[in-house]
């Protein structure tokens, strides 16, 4: 799948790009809305990451010209912080999603994962893994054909840990992601943990062990 | 004391001195002056009565011719003396229970025909004293007269020409640093305060620019320190995606990323907090304060389950309030994780009451009484650790904003943060 970053921040596109790399996603880049324009004509994209900021324009432009042009490819905005009208705007001329800088690379993996699976690229609605399989369309989780018995927040966490696989997710990125900023962080670190013992415990009875590395001090990891 | 009343007080005590000493020497003057006169009348008769005697008139006579009180006795004493004055008083002969009068005499030996005498002449002086008195009267009167009417004019005057300064005062006090606005003084003609006022306008200016750039400064700091810290923190996260690191370095790693974090969410807070005092939170909603405590509570239900805290909701009335939902949900949340967050491990209790103009968060908990005068400092150096130190101060900015008012009390390990709206 082939995704097209647009943004003109040298540091973060780069990070971008390897980290989706990385996730077996197949990236291009571009750093103006001009080539932007030129990168969606010459080729085929299944979502867009387009920073509203360019140095050329607004990334809203971008988002017109994707809509109009090809309607079914995701498209994910990147605003600055506090930034709500730029937000509001890209929502209302049809971006799937938004990310308000700074954030975390797992955190736009799983957007980019939940929009691609929303926009049913690669035909299918699950996370199959060696013996477990994630079925986001209805919210089940099989395990060694067993169904398992989630809470609400151990599935969330199971699914954004599965759309990073391989991947550390900091355990601030994962508070980050359940809560948003709406909790502290001390208490929800404690609660992140407790929720991933749950998991594990639970993983573990269905006889899949190590899917979920808990990393010191750092955060976890799923399926090495 | 007012500058007023005290110039006054001081100025009429010198006034009242000055006369009262006045009026005791003019008494002193005049008497000195009748006493004078008296002796002068006294010496007069001498004369009289010493050409009498040496005449050879009787000295019974003296009586009539001189209309004073002569008295003459002869006596056997060859060394004579000369003029003596005394003044006695003696008790009034007309009406000796009540008054008394002062006389004065002279009292002389001479020699006449070979004869030696002794003459006392004696005056009253009780006409000439009754005169002093009442001159002294007339001048009490008019001193205290003096007094009253200087009074009465220092407070006019003076607070006629003390009303700049007055008015400079009431200027200076009504002032607010963060209202954008310069000092507007009355025009006066008095150097000084011309001078005074000039003054203040200049430091208030300078402070005003000083405390803009200090804002600006620490916002811009706040501002600028973003892009960096995010950066840092983006790159730590991809650093701690290699594997293989030795415990050490694991550490280290480790530890610099929770001091980013913590450093980036503290930023985050003083940005927040700016934005508020910026009010860039103007639009409001209608919002209805039991749902919205009822939706806050199930966003922390995971929290407060997990710390099996009972939770008890008091909605005696409706609340009904025009606010920015943002700032609502800060102050909800900021109110309600503090008291999950410090609560007891074990039974902890968290009470919420509504009533028509407030709204009251209790809770149990394992820390003490906070000291109401650090409770919404940032930074507090009681604050616990692991805390930010900065949601009280959040708490407390956007009830000063709405102008709202927030009490704090402690009784039996429950702590009673109460919101009035």
């Amino acid at each position: 799948m082939r995704i097209l970053i647009i943004e003109d921040e040298k540091s973060l596109r780069e990070d971008v790009v390897d980290y989706l790399t990385e996730n077996g996603y197949k990236c291009d880049f571009a750093t103006t809305i001009k080539s932007a324009l030129q990168k969606l004509n010459d080729a085929v994209y299944s979502c867009a990451l387009v920073d509203v900021g360019l140095p050329d324009g607004s990334g809203i432009e971008i988002v017109e010209h994707i809509k109009q042009h090809n309607p079914e490819m995701g498209v994910i905005i990147v605003t600055a912080k506090n930034a709500l009208e730029d937000k509001l705007q890209g929502l209302k001329i049809g971006a799937d999603d938004y990310l308000t800088k700074p954030f975390h690379l797992s955190e736009l993996s799983a957007r980019v994962y939940s929009v691609l699976r929303r926009r049913n690229f690669g035909g299918k609605n699950s996370l199959v893994f060696d013996g477990l399989e994630i079925d986001t369309t209805e919210k089940k989780v099989t395990a060694n054909g067993n169904q398992l018995q989630l809470t609400k927040k151990e599935y969330e966490i199971l699914v954004y840990l599965a759309s990073n696989p391989t991947h550390l997710i900091t355990k601030e990125a994962l508070a980050d992601a359940i809560w948003g900023d709406k909790a502290d962080m001390a208490t929800s670190f404690d609660f992140v943990y407790s929720q991933i013992k749950n998991l594990k415990k639970k993983l573990n009875e269905a006889d899949l062990k190590n899917y979920i590395k808990v990393v010191y001090g750092m955060g976890y990891k799923f399926k090495d | 004391m007012k500058l007023l009343t005290k110039t006054n007080i001081y100025t009429t005590i010198t006034t009242v001195l000055l006369f009262t000493l006045g009026i005791f020497i003019v008494y002193q003057v005049i008497l000195r002056k009748l006493d004078r006169e008296v002796d002068k009348q006294l010496l007069s008769a001498k004369e009289q009565i010493v050409k009498g005697l040496n005449d050879g008139i009787s000295p019974n006579e003296f009586f009539s011719n001189l209309g004073q009180k002569v008295y003459v006795k002869k006596i056997d004493k060859q060394t004579i003396f000369g003029n003596q004055f005394i003044e006695y008083i003696e008790k009034n002969p007309e009406d000796p229970n009540h008054g008394t009068i002062t006389q004065r005499e002279l009292l002389f030996q001479t020699r006449a025909n070979d004869k030696v005498y002794e003459v006392t002449v004696c005056i009253s002086l009780s006409e000439g004293k009754k005169i002093g008195d009442y001159i002294a009267v007339v001048v009490l009167i008019f001193l205290v007269i003096s007094v009253i009417i200087l009074f009465l004019l220092n407070r006019l005057i003076s607070a006629f020409i003390w009303s700049p300064f007055y008015d400079t005062l009431s200027h200076i006090k009504t002032w607010n640093i963060k209202k954008n606005k310069n000092l507007d003084f009355k025009e006066t003609d008095i150097d000084e305060f011309h001078l005074l006022n000039d003054t203040v306008k200049d430091l208030t200016r300078q402070i005003q620019s000083d405390y803009h750039n200090l804002k600006e400064f620490t916002e811009n700091v706040s501002h600028e320190a973003q892009t960096p810290l995010s950066i840092i923190s983006t790159k730590l996260e991809l650093l701690m995606q290699e594997t293989n690191y030795n415990e050490k370095q694991h550490k280290l790693l480790v530890q610099t990323y929770n001091a980013t974090q913590r450093l980036y969410k503290l930023n985050e807070g003083l940005i927040l907090l700016t934005r508020i005092e910026n009010k860039q939170f103007v639009e409001t909603n209608t919002i209805e304060i039991t749902q919205a405590v009822n939706e806050k509570l199930e966003v922390l239900d995971d929290f407060i389950d997990s710390k099996k805290i009972h939770v008890e909701k008091v909605f005696n009335k409706t609340l009904t309030k025009e606010v920015n939902p943002v700032l609502l949900t800060i102050l909800l949340n900021n109110l309600f994780i503090n008291a999950i967050k410090y609560n007891l491990e074990e039974n902890g209790l968290i009470r919420i009451t509504v009533d028509e103009d407030s709204v009251t968060v209790e809770n149990t908990s394992y820390i003490d009484k906070i000291d109401k005068q650090f409770l919404f400092d940032r930074f507090n150096k009681n604050s616990i650790s692991g805390s930010l130190g900065l949601g009280l101060s959040l708490i407390k900015k956007i009830i000063d904003f709405y102008n709202w008012h927030i009490t704090y009390s402690y009784k039996d390990g429950v702590h009673k943060f109460k919101i009035f709206m």
